[in-house]
């Protein structure tokens, strides 16, 4: 049990897909403007990564290492067009507003990297707790982003007007500049507290190989 | 033997797939009806948005495009309690980060009952702002960006900044919205019969009494440049001048202009009747046309030195100021040469 919480909370700071990974930025940036969007999209990727890492490790015995890749494809490529259907008829509005970032989430390089690095390696349990350490630590990182976007950048926060009327809105923020200002704040802030977590213990060794946390506390893509 | 491996990977990845397909057929199965059903109701409630009093709504087919980037998705008849009410036209084109999708009512009457944005993929903030009900373009009255359309006469100018109130800092999308509205509002009038009746030359001809077709009509040489109707202006039966409707290519789309020539070569007025460039709509203002009147065909028509560009259709007004000046020149080669 504490190895799968360990395995959980990994993903949430001290090996957090956007800030020490640092893969799938491109739909974190885009999807950001407001918080309503940064929860469907974490929502979403997270469900997606979750059930893929599930059938993925279920089946990680039965897929020839020659033809992983593609089968991995169609595993993320069907949950992605679950969940996009189920979106268009339950939540009609939220997925007009992500529009084409939801068929995107196939290519998200969070959900390929983590069944190539984890779950085609690892227990079905252990599978399944890593996808969901990801998938909020990817949520958790999109909220912080989009609720300091929508609120600079449109006096609002989830739609309703949180900033007096006297406050002008500052554009820059909802532009994708604005975007990459907020996101390098919130991981030089992320960072340090990663960094405070790991000090006086010696990293362990992950499990995978994609992505080593050398001494000095910062990680780099192998 | 490899090839044997190559069928047996090959099996093996039929296998998923053939899973997968399945799964998401079942998927697909139990959410269609829901999909369809909420864009039904999506598009229901615009309609009524747009028509409050309709009984009821027909399809129709008679509306049609002009421009090829501005696409008629549907059109309905709107049905009042006696006899039809206008028309409703859902309607998408491009905008500044994507298409965006309206329904625009026009009534029986020539004006514009309502617009509803259902769908704008531009900056939130921005121009998404376009479709949010609380942003208002005149606070005092609180008339959002599309609700000032209501009750629009179809004969306006439809230029933003002008009879047009744009979203602050999202002048593109406020031009998108604004094209589209008038796309649909000059489309639906054409089939209602109403709107603004066909351009007649005497508007540019204002010193004749009298207009007829020319029985000789004038030809440009200018290449590119087609020569539409020709016609004559006199008065107490000598001539005074004559006008052209012609048309060309222009930045993206056309532009049709109707010109008015004096004997002695001045244009007497201009009228540029239609531009299907994406953001051309600026020139169809009558303070663009209204430059020309009063100078020589002769003399050369210059935007920058002579001629001011419409803010925003620089290319655009370019091309219109072009045309004028070939139909002018073509007009006064037509009354020299004479047997109009």
């Amino acid at each position: 049990m504490k190895r799968l919480f360990g395995i959980f909370v990994n993903g949430l700071i001290v090996e957090n897909a956007l800030f020490v990974i640092m893969i799938g930025l491109c739909s974190a940036m885009a999807v950001t403007t407001t918080v309503a969007n940064g929860i469907g999209m974490g929502v979403a990727l997270t469900f997606v990564l979750v059930m893929s890492e599930l059938i993925i490790s279920l089946f990680r015995n039965l897929i020839p290492g020659s033809i992983r890749m593609p089968i991995f494809l169609i595993v993320i490529a069907a949950f992605t067009t679950i969940m996009d259907l189920e979106m268009k008829a339950y939540f009609p509005v939220l997925s007009k507003s992500m529009g084409v970032f939801i068929p995107l989430v196939v290519v998200n390089c969070i959900i390929m990297g983590r069944v190539e690095a984890f779950s085609s390696k690892q227990p079905v349990l252990d599978a399944v707790f890593d996808g969901l350490g990801m998938g909020i630590g990817y949520t958790w990182v999109l909220i912080a982003i989009s609720v300091v976007r929508e609120l600079l950048g449109n006096g609002t926060l989830l739609g309703r007007q949180i900033m007096p009327s006297s406050f002008a809105p500052m554009i820059f923020f909802i532009l994708p500049p604005g975007g990459f200002l907020v996101f390098a704040l919130w991981m030089a802030a992320s960072n340090d507290l990663r960094r405070r977590l790991l000090a006086g213990r010696k990293p362990e060794p992950t499990q995978d190989s994609c992505c080593t946390l050398p001494d000095n506390g910062s990680a780099e893509k192998a | 033997m490899k090839r044997w491996q190559m069928i047996k990977l090959g099996l093996i990845l039929a296998m998923y797939t053939i899973v997968g397909c399945v799964g998401l057929a079942f998927v697909y199965n139990s959410t269609s009806k829901t999909i369809a059903q909420r864009q039904e109701a999506d598009l229901q409630a615009g309609l009524r948005e747009v028509f409050p009093k309709a009984t009821g709504f027909t399809p129709t087919d008679t509306v049609k495009s002009t421009n090829p980037t501005i696409v008629f998705d549907a059109a309905y008849t709107a049905n009042g309690p006696s006899g039809s009410l206008g028309i409703a036209v859902k309607v998408h084109g491009p905008s500044y980060g994507g298409p965006t999708t309206l329904i625009v009512g026009v009534s029986i009457d020539g004006t514009i009952t309502g617009v509803k944005v259902l769908e704008n993929k531009d900056t939130p903030g921005l121009g998404a702002n376009a479709a949010s009900p609380t942003y208002y373009v005149d606070k005092a009255s609180k008339t959002t960006f599309s609700g000032q359309f209501a009750g629009k006469k179809l004969t306006d100018g439809f230029v933003v900044k002008k009879d047009v109130i744009a979203i602050t800092s999202a002048t593109i999308t406020s031009r998108a919205i604004t094209n589209l509205v008038q796309a649909v509002g000059k489309a639906a009038s054409e089939v209602l019969g109403t709107g603004s009746s066909s351009p007649s030359p005497s508007a540019v001809l204002p010193s004749a009494d009298t207009v007829r077709t020319s029985s000789k009509p004038a030809t440009s040489s200018v290449p590119g440049v087609s020569i539409l109707e020709t016609s004559v202006g006199t008065k107490a039966g000598t001539i005074v001048g004559a006008s052209a409707k012609a048309k060309a290519k222009n930045y993206d789309g056309e532009v049709t202009v109707l010109v008015g020539v004096s004997t002695d070569g001045t244009i007497l007025g201009v009228q540029i009747l239609e531009c299907t460039d994406s953001q051309g709509s600026p020139i169809l203002a009558p303070e663009f046309a209204q430059q020309f009147a009063g100078k020589k065909a002769g003399a050369p028509l210059e935007v920058g030195t002579n001629i001011d560009a419409a803010s925003g259709a620089t290319s655009s007004s370019r091309g219109a100021t072009a045309l004028v000046k070939a139909t002018a020149d073509a007009l006064v080669k037509a009354l020299a040469g004479g047997g109009l």
